[in-house]
């Protein structure tokens, strides 16, 4: 066991720095603190992915066939480390290089590929994920967003909430269930025969122009243009837009959150956010204060154990390795890290959340609270670890 | 960046296993309702099997004696591992004459304070400010003191014969902390165990006790908490950045209060009794939990380390 970098990763890290060191315009701070689903990052994304791509810095960990360079999984990793250490400057094109882009080109149809691939690759496109539901949270499989066989076509009618990035996507990767017609249903057996549970559910490559999709934004605690309710009403779609089959999506889901679970390494965030508080309350002489340098040791700590049970997920990863309950682990601690650095700030530098403060811990704080709610309950994760780690009897019904 | 020990460590690992499957690292009531059973046979076993000349191995190093050291504290049984695995190959490096083992260790203690192991030591390190001592104990030198806690006892009566040592006490104190961060992932882990065990067996209310939610969320919570203190006390013993190894002591310590709250609540009366072992594991926590200063001085060290002023 060693928990060093190699000279390798090392001056991958360095080159991603000095890119970003040179290509992050003097107004970023600014544009951060809107958040990834801002009009402002998003719009900057739009121009900054180009430059990261033409760097080969956007995909590098895809196949050379579809735009990347067959990079290994820790380049990928410390890729999105230092992007959001940085603010994500990505936006909302984080999802496409971490998962979205792989599930296509894993599930999706040659037409599928070559249309929605190439943007990916190139820095331009904005996706959103039409997942939960006023019904269904953290219980995804109870969705009720109905698709109805037309011919050709399908007919989407329902309602998703909590849509990141609705308000200016193009394409959604949408979840629906569907009812009736000759592929309806009956794929899964059992309970779920007649278009209950997870064999029903299949997922729709949606433009977001089309007529029928209506978005408004949710004013949140968490960033401007960064939640919405998405209502469809008569969507219709030619069934080439449906990725795989009916009954394959829950697969398909599947794959794609495991790649989504420890995508973003928050902890990296919290730690930089940390390391600016504590500079701030050393430069007024509060840091003297050993209360205070206990409480910042604390909040360090536990970005470094997130740290280093996330960086055991990427391991098993790179060693090909399937998910198990270490990715549940780690996602435990880092929503615990990220509270800490949060309740750290909060109570000893209350003035960095006020007027112009610091921006960075500002934008931190509203990603930082939504750590143990986005992807799934925290307490879900807690259920999961009783299972599958601790081998706990299921809870009687 | 490799989580999985190499061959090295995993030849180590499951020698190191037998041993502790062993009856000499068994449960046993101790006699007279003791709260703690020293075991010289296990400690024998260990060290007539090599086990603690690890750290020392270029092939192995201080990762593998902080592993070791936190496997043989999850044992019920006791045996004296985080000293002679981590700090004794420094010591005898910086010009220790002889340092028989089981080894106790004076570092931050107030003068008089009892010391874990000293009552069954044959050599004691002192590790202070000015300097790093070393003295082999004489029959008499050390009185057993009785303790609340899991650990022989003892203080010494007789000032033994020091000998400096050519190591900075900044890199013994390092290597200090991470034994006692091991052994309190170790002990912690060793409860869990023990507690998960007995969840999985006990019935009330027509179910396993394991099955309501309230306790395996619980659980699971520790669970997680005690697997970050484990990698953060392995990651401390690969002496990479000087912040570590309070990082990784002060966050066990951190943890542990609530930790050992929740093993006790779920073992319920049976955790309460010396028939059952779950106080060995809790009470060396419980000692470990202060141990130089406890959680709060030690997260202070780390930030001080981590955040150097410039």
């Amino acid at each position: 066991m060693h928990f060093d970098w190699t000279d390798e990763d090392r001056a991958y890290r360095a080159r991603i720095r000095d890119f970003l060191a040179r290509e992050l315009p003097a107004d970023w701070p600014a544009i951060q603190r809107e958040g990834p689903g801002s009009k402002a990052q998003t719009d900057f994304s739009r121009e900054f992915c180009p430059r990261l791509a033409a760097e080969g810095l956007l995909v590098p960990h895809w196949p050379a066939a579809w735009g990347g360079a067959d990079r290994p999984t820790w380049e990928h990793f410390i890729l999105g480390e230092e992007m959001w250490a940085a603010g994500e400057p990505r936006g909302a094109q984080y999802m496409n290089v971490n998962w979205i882009g792989p599930t296509l080109m894993r599930f999706g149809s040659p037409e599928q590929q070559a249309r929605y691939i190439p943007p990916m690759a190139g820095g331009t496109a904005i996706w959103c994920q039409g997942f939960s539901e006023p019904g269904a949270g953290s219980d995804l499989a109870a969705l009720r967003t109905r698709a109805e066989r037309d011919g050709d076509d399908y007919v989407i009618n329902g309602t998703k909430i909590w849509t990141s990035y609705a308000g200016l996507a193009d394409t959604c990767f949408l979840l629906t269930r569907v009812v009736g017609g000759a592929e309806g249903g009956g794929q899964g057996g059992g309970k779920d025969a007649k278009g209950g549970g997870k064999s029903a559910i299949a997922i729709f490559l949606a433009p977001m122009d089309s007529p029928g999709i209506e978005v408004r934004p949710i004013p949140s605690l968490i960033g401007q243009g960064d939640i919405h309710e998405v209502f469809f009403t008569d969507l219709r779609l030619p069934a080439s837009a449906r990725l795989g089959e009916e009954g394959q999506a829950w697969s398909i889901i599947s794959y794609a959150l495991a790649n989504e679970r420890v995508g973003i390494p928050r902890y990296e965030m919290g730690a930089k956010a940390l390391a600016q508080m504590v500079a701030a309350l050393r430069a007024e002489g509060r840091f003297a204060d050993a209360a205070v340098r206990a409480r910042a040791g604390a909040a360090s700590a536990a970005c470094e154990a997130a740290r280093l049970l996330v960086y055991r997920v990427v391991d098993d990863r790179a060693r090909g390795l399937a998910p198990g309950p270490e990715s549940n682990i780690a996602r435990a601690a880092v929503v615990a890290a990220e509270h800490a650095v949060a309740d750290f700030g909060m109570d000893f530098l209350p003035e960095a959340f006020a007027g112009d403060g610091l921006p960075f811990a500002q934008a931190h704080h509203e990603r930082a609270i939504v750590a143990g709610i986005a992807a799934g309950a925290a307490e879900i994760q807690l259920n999961l670890i009783a299972s599958r780690h601790l081998n706990l009897p299921r809870e009687v019904a | 960046m490799r989580f999985q020990p190499d061959e090295d460590l995993s030849a180590l690992l499951s020698a190191l296993d037998r041993v502790l499957r062993s009856d000499a690292a068994g449960w046993r009531v101790a006699p007279d309702h003791a709260r703690h059973a020293w075991s010289p046979a296990l400690d024998a076993q260990l060290e007539a099997s090599g086990f603690f000349e690890a750290a020392a191995e270029p092939s192995l190093g201080p990762v593998a004696a902080a592993e070791l050291t936190r496997r043989v504290a999850g044992a019920p049984a006791l045996a004296e591992a985080g000293a002679s695995a981590l700090l004794r190959p420094l010591a005898l490096a910086a010009g220790a004459p002889d340092l028989p083992r089981p080894l106790a260790v004076t570092a931050g203690t107030a003068p008089g304070a009892a010391i874990p192991f000293l009552p069954v030591a044959r050599a004691v390190l002192r590790i202070a400010p000015n300097g790093v001592d070393a003295a082999a104990l004489a029959p008499g030198d050390a009185a057993t003191v009785p303790s609340l806690f899991a650990y022989p006892m003892g203080r010494l009566v007789r000032e033994p014969d020091w000998t400096r040592l050519s190591v900075s006490p900044d890199a013994a104190l390092a290597r200090w902390r991470v034994a006692l961060a091991a052994e309190l992932a170790g002990a912690l882990q060793g409860g869990l165990d023990a507690v998960v065990a007995h969840v999985t067996e006990r019935r009330q209310f027509g179910r396993p006790l394991g099955s309501f939610q309230g306790v395996q969320h619980r659980l699971a919570a520790t669970a997680a908490r005690v697997e970050g203190a484990r990698l953060l006390a392995l990651r401390a013993a690969q002496d990479l950045c000087p912040a570590d190894a309070p990082e990784a002591l002060g966050h066990a310590q951190r943890i542990a209060g609530e930790a050992v709250y929740d093993l006790h609540q779920f073992m319920g009366a049976m955790g309460l009794t010396l028939e059952h072992p779950l106080h060995r594991w809790t009470y060396r926590a419980r000692w470990l939990r202060g141990a130089l200063g406890g959680a709060e001085a030690n997260l202070a060290a780390a930030a001080d380390l981590r955040w150097a002023a410039a």
